[in-house]
């Protein structure tokens, strides 16, 4: 096999590999990159077993073929090099050869037949503009466990349906729920459910922070996998087992109190007093009074801390609990101006929502507090 | 100037059982077991010892060397009972006190001539006190130090008074093996003669740098212990002081090694559930939770997880350790014995979960009314479906989790 590609374009192409090719296996040809030549363009693939990765770039091929060079190296080497073409050649004992410019280097390889199979990507399900999943995912996935032993939890729920398209991700403590209305993510009529682990998330990001504004992601799913076409670009995933809890029973039916909040003020208090909070629970004390919220905390080696922001709030003194780094994960995410704060009492769920005009979606964020 | 009085019950399981049975006095008695069962001797009577038998040897063992001697069951309830009993004594006489095992105590006296005299005086008048009001038999070491008094009452034994008067205490120590200092096992004994130091004399003798270069920090409070002097990690609170336990843990030893799945897991929920009933009574919640697993072959692995909300609920222990179990054991290996373990106390406020959190309160609930129960019926009272299969006989222990009078944590 022979091509010769743009350097930019390798260099790219393989930065996207990276994140999917194993650091540390224990099998070696998970450390490498395919790259399979073919018409026009080189194909690269990348795979941990649990997630796999295809890009492809133009490329003049001179003899078409394939062979595997560990993934890393190549790209620690290749971003080294001038702008310019790159040719690379595989030899007889799977090395490649590679020249650019005046440098020539030959690179361990291994023979494309012990590189593992990536399995066909079936009939599409639905395509989904893919800045609406990143953002999506943005406002979800910091609520992902990372836990290992609760593996149901160490994904976010996808739930395709003709009413649109819905995210949902839990660690037991806090629960983020964001819905598009399907003339926002693209029609459809089938129903599809699915979890997608959370290292599949990082690179779909990834992925849609390298298209186009208004590129779609085509969307498949088999029995086990997951399939996210962007371009030339697909991603494929192992679905996360098991069951995933009734959302729909945690989300909050009523509340009884709302505190609207301007965003910026309540993030820079929490965040100004969570410096004095405890170092492990992080935990806060939120208070609610007529007009205002005023938030505490102490912790015993560094000291204590208060702050008190305007709101519209009306009704009976509350004083909860939360877990400072999780009303901040919230707050950091959406971008409009305004939120709100529906609360129950001391030991139920509170609720966190985007207000105020441009809230396109439904943004849904339910946080337990903490017992104080 | 402090003075200090160790206290020590005499052959304390053998003599509560004698208690019950006057007819066992004089005879060698072990507790423990039977003898052709596994596990070790919880304690020996005097004339038991005679024989060699000696608590933690193997109950097969002690038959061997004492074939007539009498094997009972040791009886737990009835020892935390007279360990109840001699706490009250010994908060009748003095206000600082500390058990340090079922049966042994540190009394801190200073200061307390006017109302008892001199120190031999007050010893005897306890000693009396003692032999009164349970009708055991105590030893009682009296010093400057907890270690020195600790010394002394084993030099005491039985049933005697001994004051190492200040500043004798190198004279006193010089001629005992090192094996007596607390601290000093089995191995340490081994490593120290190696060097030629067999008595506490000799260890007295050398340079504390050669201690610290050759054994660390442990060395140099071997030098500090070897002089009389309180040094070393047991004695850094004051007596007296609350101090909470800093893990709480629990093992079986199968009678006879098993594979069977039910059974193994039937154990781990005893054990989770005496744990629990351990953190609730201390207050406390656990974040790490261990699994000891020791085969037929005596090969034995710990495993840990740390969860993200500290619990002191058995359901919620068992679910961690019955997945640790699961996920270590060589399934077909004979299991020996099964221990579950748990440290790393939360601190704080609690994190409450948005799933299940009814079903959490609902179970503490449940296990606190399990709890009033076994306060009132005895430790049996009540247990859990789960463990019932697994509902063996608590061994005995010298240092079980809680002991009378040591302060739970506010």
């Amino acid at each position: 096999m022979e091509f010769t590609v743009s350097k930019s374009d390798l260099v790219r192409e393989l930065s996207l590999s990276q994140g999917v090719v194993e650091k540390k296996t224990t099998i070696p040809i998970l450390s490498n990159v395919l790259l399979e030549a073919e018409g026009d363009r080189v194909v690269l693939t990348a795979t941990d077993l649990e997630l796999g990765i295809r890009c492809s770039c133009p490329a003049r091929v001179k003899k078409e073929g394939a062979g595997t060079v560990p993934a890393r190296k190549l790209l620690e080497y290749a971003r080294l090099l001038p702008e310019g073409d790159v040719n690379m050649k595989f030899l007889e004992n799977h090395w490649a050869s590679i020249t650019c410019g005046r440098s020539k280097t030959r690179i361990a390889g291994m023979s494309r037949e012990s590189f593992p199979e990536l399995p066909q990507m079936p009939e599409q399900i639905a395509e989904i503009p893919v800045k609406l999943l990143a953002s999506m995912i943005a406002r979800t996935s910091f609520a992902i466990s990372m836990e290992e032993s609760r593996f149901t939890l160490n994904g976010a729920l996808l739930f395709l349906r003709p009413e649109g398209l819905t995210m949902v991700a839990t660690d037991g403590h806090r629960l983020a729920y964001v819905q598009a209305a399907s003339a926002e993510s693209g029609q459809t009529n089938k129903q599809f459910r699915a979890l997608v682990p959370k290292k599949a998330l990082v690179e779909l990001v990834k992925l849609a922070d390298e298209a186009d504004p208004d590129a779609k992601a085509i969307f498949a799913g088999d029995d086990n996998h997951l399939f996210f076409q962007v371009g030339h670009r697909l991603l494929i995933t192992r679905k996360l087992t098991g069951n995933f809890p009734d959302y729909e029973r945690v989300l909050p039916k009523d509340h009884q109190l709302v505190a609207k909040l301007q965003k910026d003020e309540i993030r820079s208090a929490i965040e100004r007093v969570a410096q004095f909070a405890d170092e492990r629970s992080r935990s806060i004390r939120v208070q609610f009074t007529n007009g205002e919220v005023r938030i505490f905390s102490s912790s015993a080696e560094t000291g204590e801390s208060e702050e008190s922001v305007t709101s519209e709030y009306q009704g009976p003194d509350l004083e909860i609990g939360f877990n400072a780094q999780y009303l901040l994960d919230f707050l950091r995410v959406i971008p409009q101006d305004h939120m709100a704060f529906e609360l129950k009492d001391q030991k139920s769920a509170g609720e966190m929502r985007p207000a105020g005009d441009g809230v396109a979606d439904q943004y849904r964020y339910v946080v337990m507090p903490m017992r104080i | 100037m402090r003075t200090y009085f160790h206290l020590d019950m005499d052959a304390f399981f053998v003599s509560v059982e004698e208690l019950y049975d006057p007819s066992l006095k004089g005879k060698p008695v072990v507790v423990g077991g039977r003898p052709n069962e596994r596990g070790v001797v919880s304690a020996a009577s005097y004339a038991a010892r005679k024989f060699g038998v000696h608590s933690a040897m193997p109950l097969r063992m002690a038959y061997k060397l004492c074939p007539q001697a009498i094997f009972v069951d040791g009886h737990p309830e009835r020892y935390r009972d007279y360990s109840h009993k001699i706490y009250g004594v010994l908060q009748s006489f003095s206000p600082l006190v500390e058990m340090a095992s079922i049966d042994e105590a540190y009394l801190d006296m200073t200061g307390t001539e006017r109302l008892y005299g001199p120190p031999l005086r007050a010893a005897h008048l306890l000693h009396e006190r003692m032999k009164a009001e349970t009708g055991l038999n105590c030893s009682i070491g009296i010093a400057a130090s907890r270690l020195v008094a600790k010394i002394g009452s084993d030099q005491a034994k039985p049933n005697g008074v001994l004051w190492v008067i200040p500043g004798e205490e190198p004279a006193f120590l010089a001629p005992l093996d090192v094996r007596k200092v607390p601290g000093v096992g089995k191995v340490a004994e081994k490593q120290l003669n190696a060097l030629g130091i067999r008595k506490v004399g000799d260890l007295a003798r050398l340079d504390e740098s050669f201690l610290d270069q050759r054994f660390g920090k442990w060395g140099l409070a071997l030098a500090g212990k070897s002089r009389g002097l309180d040094a070393g990690g047991w004695f850094d609170t004051e007596i007296g002081a609350a101090e909470g336990p800093k893990s709480i843990s629990h093992e079986h030893t199968f009678s006879e090694d098993t594979t069977d799945l039910a059974q193994i897991e039937s154990t781990l929920a005893r054990l989770c559930e005496m744990v629990g009933r351990r953190l609730r009574e201390h207050r406390l919640h656990a974040r790490t939770i261990q699994l000891k697993l020791r085969y037929w072959d005596f090969s034995t692995f710990t495993r840990a997880h740390s969860i993200a909300r500290a619990t002191d609920l058995d359901t919620e222990l068992f679910e961690e350790i019955r997945e640790l179990f699961r996920r270590n054991w060589k399934t077909g290996a004979a299991v020996r014995l099964l221990g579950v373990h748990v440290s790393s106390w939360s601190e704080g406020d609690e994190q409450l979960n948005l799933m299940g959190e009814e079903k959490h309160q609902k179970w503490r609930q449940a296990l606190e009314a399990a709890d009033r129960l076994r306060d009132k019926f005895g430790e049996s009272a009540v247990s859990l479906a789960a463990g019932l299969r697994g509902n063996f006989r608590e061994r005995t222990h010298e240092n079980p989790a809680s002991l009378p009078g040591k302060k739970k944590p506010s």
